[in-house]
């Protein structure tokens, strides 16, 4: 049994204006991988701390296996930890790092670096034994520093941004590395992450903004229905189309100015509200400006467009001026000032968030597009506004 | 091309003045230790050495053997235990002094910096005398008194030596120690103290060089008793005609601090050497 289970954790730095984890409730099971994602600074890395026992809550408790682990010292609770910065242990080699925990928990020094050349097999870095750490790349240190908290035979792993500081290539090795060793060992991962992108190798999203936990779930499921507009717009490429939820005769109905659009059956209960409705870039399309067709849709006129690999997003601005990202099916282009209609893909889903949590909406803007969060990587290009050509 | 050539040979310029200009400063600062160095240097081994020569007439053993006579084997032992005793004190304290400093884990770091730099501040020859009266009237031996003395005001040195390793380092090899099942006081031996070395190394030979090269301290509060190598460079020094003697105890005195030189130098050379030769996202 080594799930592990944060339940209620309060944290807040002193000094500090506003507490840096509030409220957090989260359940890794056995042997999965949850990712914790959100902006900088949004008390990801505390919450790590707070779960490795280097931060002391103000409230809740951390449960290992059920137990509940809160008042133990870090090196009494059974969990080891990677972080951003390998900080390998400069004074000792490749297998001396590796063999640290083992010989701390008093394996003899023969089987502790037996062990520990098993581990660097695991990595990969087999050979690189006698290595002082100043002469291993950047991946290779943090290839070590994983086969090190892997030969403490803990079964929960803490990953604070661990591939945060390699390049692209580097990183997607280092993914593969941990697909290989999480299908060897199975351990239960708890990982925090800048990246977008990274997101894809957990079963489990929990996304965290300014403390507060926003949203668990399967990262297709997240991109599908965010929870709140603050997680959408963390995520990038949603439009946001202000509007209101009732019941319709197949179902709830979301309805706007770009007409009626069929929401999922649990949407029902935000019938009679207002509310705003996601929709992904890559689930609209455009097609030629005339008779509106079944269903909802918009005129407008494409103001700009972006190239992100190879496709091109277009961004359509409304006769109500609101603006939409529409991305184009592969090797499609339009040009600035043609004129289009915005449709839904006929597999586009949907999805409607009350609208009370955006504040007050504009009434100049009935609709707009969730801007990529400027400092996640892996949720799109920055802000489109220095990258538009027209 | 013809950029590509001028912009080669502006570089290799550049270069040659930077290197140039760092040797000269180089051999500056060598110049400005060994000029007082080397008259000292050349009385020790003089036996005669008269008026307006410009080098000794007659070289000879004569100041060593004086030097010897007047005290110096003794004198040199209790200069290196007093040395070696302020180390023992003041390295350990301000081990734990640099760990609050460097890790900003005090709560009050102003008062702790006011405090630590109090004792410099002030007029070794006014506290000294001071305390001598509190020292004899409290009955505190004047070797102790000597070496709690000494020991507070080698505590600046190795403090914020010490205190600018733990900066360099952080806290993250401990606390990843810690997570790896160490506890808090092998986390510190096996990881934190090896890191810190070099810092731990330099300050314990700060802190011998206060010991071993005071002269104030050691002749108020140690009441003539405790004859040092200073003292006895002192009481050389005030004779007349005795230039050899005094010259050779200047040189057993100093050296220390030319080892001291010559150990800083090649520390910062090998943390040069060891210095990671690729940084994070290289090939792995």
């Amino acid at each position: 049994m080594s799930g592990l289970e944060l339940r209620g954790l309060q944290h807040r730095y002193p000094g500090a204006d506003a507490p840096s984890v509030v409220g957090v409730d989260l359940v890794v099971p056995e042997g999965q991988m949850l990712a914790v994602v959100g902006p900088s600074g949004s008390g990801k890395s505390t919450l790590l701390r707070l779960a490795a026992g280097l931060e002391t809550p103000a409230a809740g408790q951390v449960l290992l296996g059920g137990r509940d682990v809160t008042a133990l010292p870090p090196e009494r609770r059974g969990l080891s930890v990677v972080s951003q910065r390998p900080h390998l242990f400069d004074h000792l080699d490749v297998v001396g790092n590796v063999a640290f925990g083992p010989r701390v928990s008093g394996t003899p020094r023969r089987e502790a670096r037996a062990r520990a050349s098993r581990y660097l097999r695991l990595v990969h870095l087999d050979g690189l034994e006698r290595r002082r750490p100043g002469q291993l790349s950047g991946g290779q240190q943090q290839r070590v520093a994983l086969a090190r908290a892997l030969a403490t035979g803990r079964e929960v792993l803490l990953l604070d941004e661990p591939f945060g500081s390699l390049d692209p290539e580097l990183r997607a090795a280092m993914h593969e590395l941990l697909v290989e060793l999480r299908a060897a060992m199975a351990p239960t991962v708890l990982m925090v992450i800048h990246d977008l992108d990274e997101a894809a190798l957990a079963e489990q999203v929990g996304v965290l903004v300014d403390g507060r936990l926003h949203q668990v779930a399967p990262p297709a499921e997240l991109y599908r229905r965010p929870a709140t507009l603050t997680v959408a717009r963390l995520l990038g490429g949603f439009n946001e189309l202000a509007g209101r939820v009732v019941a319709g005769p197949d179902g709830p109905e979301h309805r706007s100015t770009w007409g009626c659009w069929s929401l999922p059956p649990d949407a029902a209960g935000q019938a009679g509200h207002g509310a705003t409705l996601l929709v992904r870039r890559e689930d609209l399309r455009l097609a030629a400006p005339g008779a509106p067709p079944r269903g909802p849709s918009r005129e407008g006129r494409v103001v700009g467009c972006r190239r992100t690999g190879a496709r091109v997003v277009a961004l359509v601005e409304t006769p109500d001026d609101a603006r939409v990202e529409v991305e184009l099916p592969l090797r499609e282009e339009v040009a600035a000032g043609d004129p289009v209609r915005v449709v839904p893909e006929p597999t586009a889903t949907v999805w409607a968030v009350p609208a009370a949590q955006t504040g007050p909406p504009d009434p100049s803007h009935h609709t707009r597009h969730t801007r990529h969060a400027p400092d996640l990587p892996g949720s799109g290009p920055g802000p489109w506004d220095h990258a538009w050509r027209d | 091309m013809s950029t590509a050539v001028s912009t080669a040979v502006s570089t290799a310029v550049s270069t040659a003045v930077s290197t140039a200009v760092r040797r000269g400063a180089a051999g500056l600062a060598l110049g400005w230790l060994l000029v007082p160095l080397l008259p000292v240097a050349l009385w020790a081994v003089a036996s005669r050495w008269s008026g307006r020569a410009a080098l000794p007439q007659q070289l000879g053993t004569a100041g060593w053997v004086s030097a010897l006579e007047a005290g110096l084997g003794p004198a040199l032992l209790r200069s290196t235990a007093l040395g070696l005793a302020v180390a023992a004190v003041a390295t350990p304290w301000g081990a734990w002094v640099g760990r609050l400093l460097g890790w900003r884990l005090a709560r009050h770091p102003r008062l702790l910096v006011v405090a630590l730099v109090l004792p410099v501040l002030l007029p070794p020859l006014a506290v000294a005398m001071g305390l001598d009266v509190v020292v004899l009237r409290i009955g505190v031996p004047g070797e102790v008194a000597v070496l709690a003395v000494l020991a507070v005001l080698a505590l600046p040195y190795t403090a914020f030596t010490v205190a600018a390793g733990y900066a360099r380092l952080g806290p993250g090899p401990e606390e990843q120690a810690r997570m790896l099942g160490a506890g808090p006081r092998a986390a510190r031996r096996l990881v934190t103290w090896p890191a810190l070395r070099r810092s731990l190394a330099l300050a314990a030979l700060l802190a011998f060089l206060v010991g071993w090269s005071d002269y104030v301290v050691t002749l108020l509060l140690g009441g003539g008793r405790l004859v040092t190598l200073p003292l006895l460079l002192g009481a050389s020094a005030s004779g007349a005609g005795n230039e050899p003697t005094t010259a050779a105890l200047a040189v057993v005195a100093a050296s220390p601090a030319l080892v001291l030189l010559v150990v800083v130098g090649a520390v910062l050379r090998s943390a040069r050497r060891s210095a990671p030769r690729t940084g994070p996202g290289g090939a792995a």
